[in-house]
């Protein structure tokens, strides 16, 4: 068994909440509505409900593997599927979030591009991202979890404040009628929805980092639910303030909303926004890098700030060969694939793999 | 053969007093014809009156050992001593010695040191309309005093370090047993003791050496001339360093919050107090943003600005051969030029510089064309804002950090300021104070910290003493159990 990480590198029970938040509320905030609201129409809200609740029974699937395993998933995978193929397991579930790092990397490039600077050239972006997110993951944990928590109070208030400037313009009948599609419907946009909501699973590798760890899991929750909150919360506010064809014809309606906000002394807020959104886009980048690298360290016994070099490397190039939007649009289509199997086959999967595994030892 | 030691004593002692003599101002003469005593010293560093009151009418009769003559001189700490090393130590401390050339390898010292200094004054750099008017002095010893009398307890404990190998600077370490943290002073102490450097001129040397990120421009120790200051901070649980010679002492864990604290804080009412910290807390950011957010928005994101104030700034931008950019570099370097040329300087001549800087200047420059009134007033600003932090050493840093926002605000707009905070952010989640997390208390958030520091609630509410500083009795003072009866209105 891999040594636990020593007391020192540890952090609060609570700021699980502000991680699970960077993993969750990102740069999805401003493009989801579009994919949900294709399947669902005017119910889109309900589907980000029914993700949103699901995704809580898949965290609570998540603490009881954990707390049974009281290590990190590189080690419960050893103990229950043996070396080879529990390594292999690791290993895609680390592949899988530095590709989710990946299309967090190379979507921030992307808003940024389209919505400030035409000509920025990718690479220019990517290597001044790259070297942000070395300075934060070098740092270690805690330093992530720093920045996780400085993007929490820097951009949530902003969010929910630029939500004041459409309400001023809602028809409230654009909801209207409730409950209109069929079950299939509403489960194909909470498919949808499940992807943004993603990116718990860091959880797997940062549980042994959090003290007296079991008792974090309200926070998850807490966590959990004020993304889902966040997300339905913008979800209603579009609704009824774009028409359904409007929602469909715009890639980042959020953005559209930021547009209208007219201060006194400030105008076109999303190029404010789109800046201060770097830490959400950092934030995830860190944390699905630091998962990554540390999954890496405990699989290879490699030191992690020699993989870390070696992955930013990698992340960089990656986005910079992703050369178009329809790139782009392919990989989080991929990805939103991937992660609906990891989410809702591979997790249960593992919880009732490692109670059948531990009932029958009990019996024997 | 204790002829030939005592015979290569002496010329041990002998070489000391040669290669002291070769100074002028070295004295060694004998009392009278035919003494067996001689008296050597510097006269440069003890006090005539001593000497001639004290020590040479007493020694006129006739001796024939040391310990006589330690017998009839009515002064403290004298010693007897045959260590050559310590022999020269307490030359060089202004001791008159008494020696022999007669076999005898003993020295007598007699302590008779002039000590120099400034008598207390006013604080300068933290001066305060209310309040105490004391301020630290270069003596170490009477520093002590100042805050000994804030403090007359005897778990007040000084350690006394030595550091220097030219200087023999006398460091004191100061802190409250029993309410500091063990470790922070162990630390302290640890690192004074590891120092490598010849001459340590002034506690400023030592924050620099012992702190634990040489490298970051953030000061990561609170310097204080003010002894009311400093006992509070010592109160609190903090270690105190004093070195000798120097007018400030440096304290510490101490996170980024203590330097916008100013002693003046908690002389007010709370919430005038807060009002006033808050106040300071936004000034240094809109200080650091300013200029940059200008540069931005003007290079990159003219859409942002509403068209009233567009109209306003076409009219003063509209003549200006400059980008933003070079505009908004070049008011800044005079600004700094302005402060680096006025830092040095006498008063009276400061008083010159910053009329002939700002107002002809500033005036000639806008009235030719170089520069914006906007801009102008953006920059003047943003300077007046960084004089508002308390602690000097902060208004330094924030006049360095500036420049970098500036320049990727040229490169990359908003999203470069916003880039220029992560990294700046990055820097300070990984400072430490002494091993103490520098953000605290809002990373690590501690909600309870909160009570002194973007704020300061009465004190009332100051029962515990803040978690940083980890001290090891958290408890300032005991709180009135709440009363029971709920009030009503004419009760």
């Amino acid at each position: 068994m891999l040594p636990l990480p020593p007391e020192s590198r540890k952090v609060s029970p609570f700021f699980v909440f502000y991680l699970i938040v960077a993993a969750q509320f990102g740069l999805g905030v401003f493009s989801f509505q579009r994919y949900i609201v294709k399947a669902v129409g005017n119910d889109a809200w309900i589907a980000v409900i029914i993700a949103g609740l699901s995704i809580h029974i898949v965290l609570w699937m998540i603490y009881q593997i954990l707390n049974k395993g009281t290590n990190d998933i590189t080690v419960i995978h050893k103990e229950l599927f043996g070396k080879g193929l529990g390594g292999l397991l690791s290993l895609a579930l680390i592949v899988y979030l530095l590709t989710l790092a990946v299309s967090v990397f190379r979507s921030y490039i992307e808003l940024i591009q389209v919505w400030i600077f035409p000509q920025l050239e990718t690479w220019y972006m990517a290597l001044i991202l790259s070297s942000l997110v070395y300075v934060y993951v070098i740092g270690g944990f805690r330093v992530v979890v720093g920045i996780c928590f400085l993007s929490f109070i820097l951009t949530t208030p902003i969010f929910f404040i630029m939500l004041e400037f459409p309400l001023r313009h809602v028809h409230f009948s654009h909801l209207l009628p409730i409950l209109d599609h069929t079950a299939v419907e509403f489960l194909s946009a909470s498919k949808k929805m499940a992807y943004s909501l993603t990116g718990f699973e860091t959880l797997f590798f940062f549980y042994p980092f959090i003290k007296n760890a079991p008792s974090s899991q309200k926070w998850v929750h807490y966590g959990a639910a004020f993304s889902t909150f966040s997300y339905l919360v913008i979800m209603i506010v579009s609704l009824m303030y774009f028409t359904k064809a409007q929602l469909l014809e715009s890639i980042w309606p959020t953005l559209t909303i930021w547009k209208i906000a007219d201060f006194p002394f400030l105008e076109r807020f999303e190029f404010m926004g789109l800046s201060l959104w770097l830490f959400n886009a950092l934030n995830s980048v860190c944390i699905f890098i630091w998962a990554g690298t540390r999954g890496l360290k405990q699989l290879f016994t490699v030191k992690q700030k020699h993989s870390l070099i070696f992955v930013i490397i990698m992340t960089a190039v990656v986005a910079v060969l992703l050369k178009n939007r329809e790139q782009i649009e392919q990989l989080n289509t991929v990805m939103g694939l991937v992660s609906l199997y990891v989410i809702y086959a591979y997790i249960p999967f593992l919880f009732f793999y490692q109670m059948i595994k531990s009932k029958m030892r009990r019996t024997s | 053969m204790p002829k030939n030691d005592s015979a290569f004593q002496r010329s041990e002692l002998a070489k000391l007093l040669t290669a002291c003599g070769e100074s002028a101002d070295f004295l060694t003469f004998s009392l009278y014809e035919n003494s067996p005593f001689f008296i050597a010293y510097f006269k440069t560093l003890v006090k005539p009156e001593i000497i001639h009151h004290d020590i040479l009418p007493i020694v006129k009769e006739e001796f024939s050992t040391l310990e006589e003559i330690k017998e009839k001189l009515l002064i403290e700490d004298l010693s007897i001593t045959d260590n050559i090393p310590d022999i020269q130590d307490k030359l060089m401390t202004g001791n008159l010695i008494f020696y022999t050339k007669e076999g005898q390898p003993a020295c007598l010292a007699v302590p008779a040191p002039a000590v120099e200094k400034r008598q207390v004054a006013t604080p300068e750099t933290e001066y305060s309309v209310v309040g105490p008017k004391e301020a630290f002095v270069e003596s170490l010893d009477t520093n002590l005093n100042l805050v000994r009398k804030r403090l007359p307890i005897p778990e007040l404990q000084v350690k006394e370090l030595m550091v220097g190998k030219l200087s023999k600077t006398r460091i004191a370490v100061v802190y409250v047993k029993g309410i500091a943290d063990s470790d922070n002073v162990n630390t302290v102490i640890q690192r004074i003791q590891g120092i490598e450097y010849d001459e340590i001129a002034d506690s400023s040397f030592l924050s620099q050496m012992i702190t634990d990120n040489k490298n970051s421009p953030f000061p990561q120790l609170v310097d204080t001339e003010r002894p009311d200051r400093l006992a509070a901070l010592l109160a609190e649980g903090k270690v105190a360093i004093f070195s000798d010679g120097s007018p400030t002492a440096i304290s510490g864990p101490v996170s980024l919050i203590t330097f916008f604290t100013a002693f003046e804080d908690y002389l007010s009412i709370w919430n005038v107090a807060s009002a006033f910290r808050l106040l300071r807390l936004i000034a240094v950011l809109f200080s650091v943003l300013a200029t940059s957010t200008y540069v931005a928005i003007l290079t990159y994101h003219y859409e942002m600005i509403p068209r009233d104030v567009l109209s306003l700034l076409i009219t003063s931008r509209g003549s200006i051969p400059f980008p933003p950019f070079l505009e908004a570099v070049l008011l800044e370097l005079a600004i700094e030029l302005l402060w680096e040329a006025g830092a040095r300087l006498p008063t009276k001549i400061g008083q010159t510089i910053g009329i002939v800087g700002g107002i002809v200047l500033g005036t000639a420059a806008v009235q030719a064309g170089l520069t914006s009134n906007v801009l102008l007033i953006v920059v003047a600003t943003g300077a007046l804002a960084s004089f508002t932090t308390p602690i000097y050493q902060l208004s330094n840093v924030i006049r360095l950090i500036r420049f970098p926002f500036i320049l990727l605000a040229q490169l990359l707009g908003l999203v470069g300021v916003a880039v220029c905070f992560a990294f700046l952010m990055s820097h300070l989640l990984k400072l430490t104070s002494l091993g103490r997390p520098f953000l605290e208390p809002i990373y690590p958030l501690r909600v309870k910290d909160f009570k002194d520091s973007i704020i300061r609630l009465p004190f009332s509410k100051q029962a515990l003493r803040p978690l940083q500083i980890r001290a090891k009795d958290r408890v300032r003072f005991q709180q009135e159990a709440p009363q029971k009866k709920e009030w009503d209105i004419d009760d």
